[in-house]
């Protein structure tokens, strides 16, 4: 059997509210979060879970890690249901969440490690080359003995990180962790978790509304929207299937007659670029080239794919999100 | 064992934390002070008007109120993380954070806060449980002192436990927690006094459902030497064991809410 | 004129909006007031006053119904003073210090309104001794009423300057607490200010904290004669003034050294 295994998770969250305004009844509603979700994955994967807010990803990370129990179905992690005994369960995984803090605010960050060792139960010795293997790779030597609140962003999260990870957990949930990161931390941090997956087989799925992180990171991807799985498989195969248009930046030398492009290609100009887009399937690209030389001497030229947030957007929409 | 150096290193790591901003502290503690110290005023000024209670004495209305002030503040101080905090953690989903850790629930709660400010009240506290004694005066032997230790043990457990009632509330989502506050701190201000102060359904209330009584005025009152309904010593010793007892079933029902809490989301 | 009625209608929709809420907070300040009663009736048994029990006993619940009046409970407000956010306030084109009056009288009157209304009705369901008695007379009840809103006006402006000054205290918290404990103690919520030593009582109910309740209460239950009600009214009506006038001044300085240090 693979290292997760998820087979026809439901869950669903009754809310109560007011049936109109100033009634004092309450209705229930039922709002199903997940619906018959199934997948695998093995040991050692780098997985992005992906899809618009309230999909139930988080939901899906809730049940996987114990905090929630989902009212069907089944769920095993490394041979573990993670909503029995959840005391065992939690020292195998590691969750790490964007917008929530697990380390105390006020104190040195090593203070906070070291009541995390207390909490796990880790012997001294396996917490020191842990700790000493973990601040070299996410450069926290100088910051071990700074509290908290004194730290950047992208330090705080690097902080949070090494936290969760200090008892060697065997998968990692990731939480939006780039959320609000520069792009100095946000490639460390994605070079951080390439290495720790590399170095130590660490699980780790990865819930992210950042495709950059996913792209760069993850070789798998997992689509949910409206709690059902709708895709399973490699990001480029996915956005094949949506990204039909192209987009072209052309630099002329000279004037162009841009008169002799045919309509509906959206071109716009911004000083001496023209910018358009196409699609290779109605109007194949050298048909286009040939008309782009027509208009006036090509100095130089740029083809790209769609923007990747564009293409997720429209993948959403075709996929009626 | 494990748990216990465990809460100890968290107060540690706490304390130093709070003491980050000493002029903050100082400030506060101080407020704490004069609060407790006010509270203190109004039973000194009852009792310039009125000069007794029933049967009971300045000395033994002092006693009491001390009892009680140090007790309740014991329990502020640390047992904030379910006094105080407890409510704000379910709301911002802090309380996920500590499902994810291999340790009991309402141990890391206990562990999550802690409010050294109390000491101030404490301290008006032990002044009032002094000045009273002297006043009585209290004969003290020390079974006499065993029973206050018991009672001041006692009672943080039961005040502890009325505190989990809201905790309880919270994670069923109930909207209006606060009234569990007549339990709690109805209790410290209506046990202040002796509980034969009350009529019946009073009394019936801070005997059987939230054991004030029973945790602090039946050894205060052998304390004093007045023993309440004329019961025996040996009642005076097991009476506020009910105050354990309390924070026992409150206990399992925190846990039964946590399941409830587990699987219906947040 | 538009702008503090806004204030107003918002306030009332807030606390119609936690109704749920507020019924906890009733049930909880109506048990207060049944520990309250009991204890005094248990006092006085030990040694009758010259001040009626039903008297005592009608302080107790005015008190405990007007309870959200004694203290700064704008959490929003308190939020805003902690983190700096009234900086941007103070850039708005309005008179603040008029826009926060009308806020914290606003807050005041529909706060406890909601609340007070239907615990006096229980009250009044009570039997006398425990319950609330009716007023001495009816140019009693109406002094008190206008004695009512005079003080409200009074406390406002005393919140009012509470804030001015906890905005430059470096500690506001520990501030707040000891300013809201002098306000819980001397406008008679602890411990009835009749109840005081009778040699305090000429300087206690001179000072402002005493003319929000103490005073309408001593005149709905008739301790003051009608004959006093004239001199009341115009120490309330001086200390509003007054207080107004310091408020004033003292948000004038704080605008002004805002601006100053340019944030």
């Amino acid at each position: 059997m693979s290292y997760i295994h998820v087979q026809g998770l439901n869950k669903r969250f009754i809310v109560r509210r007011k049936r109109e305004k100033g009634s004092l009844l309450r209705e229930k509603q039922v709002i199903p979060a997940l619906r018959d979700v199934s997948f695998d994955i093995e040991e050692g994967e780098l997985v992005g879970y992906i899809g618009p807010n309230g999909a139930g990803k988080s939901t899906t990370v809730k049940i996987l890690s114990g905090i929630l129990t989902p009212d069907s179905g089944e769920a095993a992690v490394g041979g573990r249901v993670p909503w029995k005994d959840r005391k065992e369960y939690v020292k195998h995984i590691g969750v790490v969440f964007g917008q929530r803090m697990q380390l105390w605010w006020d104190v040195p960050v090593q203070d906070s490690y070291d009541l995390l060792r207390d909490i796990y139960r880790i012997p001294e010795d396996a917490y020191r080359q842990r700790l000493n293997e973990l601040t070299e790779a996410l450069d926290l030597g100088p910051l071990l003995r700074t509290p908290l609140r004194l730290l950047s962003l992208g330090q705080r999260m690097r902080a949070e990180l090494c936290g969760s990870l200090l008892h060697r957990p065997r998968l990692l949930f990731l939480d939006e962790p780039t959320i609000g990161l520069d792009a100095v931390s946000k490639l460390a941090l994605r070079d951080f978790l390439r290495w720790e997956n590399r170095e130590n087989r660490t699980t780790i799925l990865l819930t992210t509304h950042d495709m950059e992180d996913i792209a760069a990171l993850c070789p798998r991807v997992m689509v949910l929207g409206h709690g059902q799985k709708l895709y399973d498989g490699g990001l480029s195969a996915l956005l094949s299937r949506f990204d039909r248009t192209r987009t072209v930046t052309v630099r002329y030398d000279g004037e162009p007659d841009l008169s002799v492009l045919p309509a509906g290609l959206g071109i716009s100009r911004e000083g001496e670029l023209v910018r358009l887009s196409y699609e290779p399937e109605t109007l194949p690209t050298p048909d286009l080239l040939g008309l782009l030389q027509k208009a006036g001497a090509i100095r130089e030229m740029t083809v790209q794919p769609q923007n990747i947030d564009r293409l997720i957007a429209d993948m959403y929409r075709e996929m009626d999100l | 064992m494990d748990t216990i150096r465990l809460y100890l290193r968290s107060m540690a790591m706490l304390m130093k934390s709070q003491l980050q901003y000493p002029a903050s502290f100082l400030m506060q503690t101080l407020a704490q002070l004069v609060m407790e110290g006010g509270e203190l005023m109004a039973v000194i000024l009852l009792i310039d008007r009125f000069d007794r209670l029933n049967q009971w004495m300045p000395g033994d209305l002092y006693f009491c109120f001390g009892l009680m002030s140090v007790s309740f503040y014991l329990t502020e101080c640390f047992g904030r993380g379910i006094t105080g905090n407890f409510p704000s953690m379910v709301r911002t989903g802090q309380l996920d954070t500590l499902l994810l850790r291999p340790r009991g629930v309402l141990t890391q709660v206990l562990c999550s806060a802690v409010d050294p400010r109390r000491i101030a009240c404490i301290a008006v506290g032990t002044v009032s449980l002094v000045m009273g004694s002297r006043m009585a005066p209290v004969l003290w032997t020390p079974v006499k002192a065993l029973l206050l230790a018991e009672s001041v043990f006692c009672a943080f457990w039961l005040i502890l436990g009325l505190f989990l009632i809201e905790a309880v509330l919270c994670i069923h989502s109930v909207r209006s927690v606060e009234v569990a506050n007549a339990l709690t701190y109805g209790g410290r201000s209506a046990c202040q006094y002796p509980i034969d102060t009350y009529p019946r359904p009073l009394r019936v209330l801070f005997t059987v459902v939230a054991p004030f009584a029973l945790v602090m005025h039946v050894p205060a009152s052998h304390i004093l030497g007045k023993p309440l309904f004329q019961w025996p010593l040996w009642t005076a010793f097991l009476a506020p064991l009910s105050g354990i007892a309390l924070f026992g079933v409150m206990y399992l029902v925190f846990r039964r809410a946590m399941r409830f809490y587990r699987s219906a989301g947040s | 004129m538009r702008a503090y009625l806004s204030v107003f209608r918002l306030r009332r929709r807030l606390e119609t909006q936690y109704r749920g809420a507020a019924l906890g907070g009733i049930i909880c300040q109506v048990f207060f007031g049944l520990i309250l009663i009991a204890l005094y009736r248990a006092l006085y048994a030990g040694k009758p006053q010259a001040l009626p029990f039903p008297h005592v006993a009608t302080y107790v619940w005015l008190q405990q119904a007007f309870f959200r009046m004694l203290l700064a409970s704008d959490a929003d407000l308190m939020d805003k003073i902690r983190t700096g956010g009234i900086a941007c306030d103070l850039c708005r084109p309005v008179n603040l210090y008029g826009f926060y009056y009308a806020r914290i009288l606003a807050q005041k009157l529909m706060g406890s309104l909601l609340r007070g209304v239907p615990m006096l009705v229980f009250a009044a369901l009570l039997p006398e001794g425990w319950g609330i008695a009716p007023p001495a007379s009816l140019p009693a009840l109406l002094l008190s009423l206008a004695a009512l809103a005079l003080g409200l006006g009074c406390v406002s402006a005393l919140e009012n300057i509470t804030m001015a000054f906890t905005m430059r205290t470096l500690d506001f918290r520990g501030m707040q607490a000891m300013l809201n404990l002098l306000m819980m103690v001397l406008s008679g919520n602890i411990l009835p200010l009749t109840l005081f030593p009778d040699s305090w009582q000429p300087v206690i109910t001179a000072l402002p904290y005493a003319q929000l309740l103490d005073a309408p209460i001593r005149l709905y239950t008739g301790e003051y004669a009608l004959s006093r009600a004239g001199g009341i009214l115009l120490i309330q009506a001086a200390w509003t003034a007054a207080l107004i006038l310091l408020g004033l001044a003292m948000w004038h300085k704080n605008q002004r050294r805002m601006i100053i240090q340019g944030g």
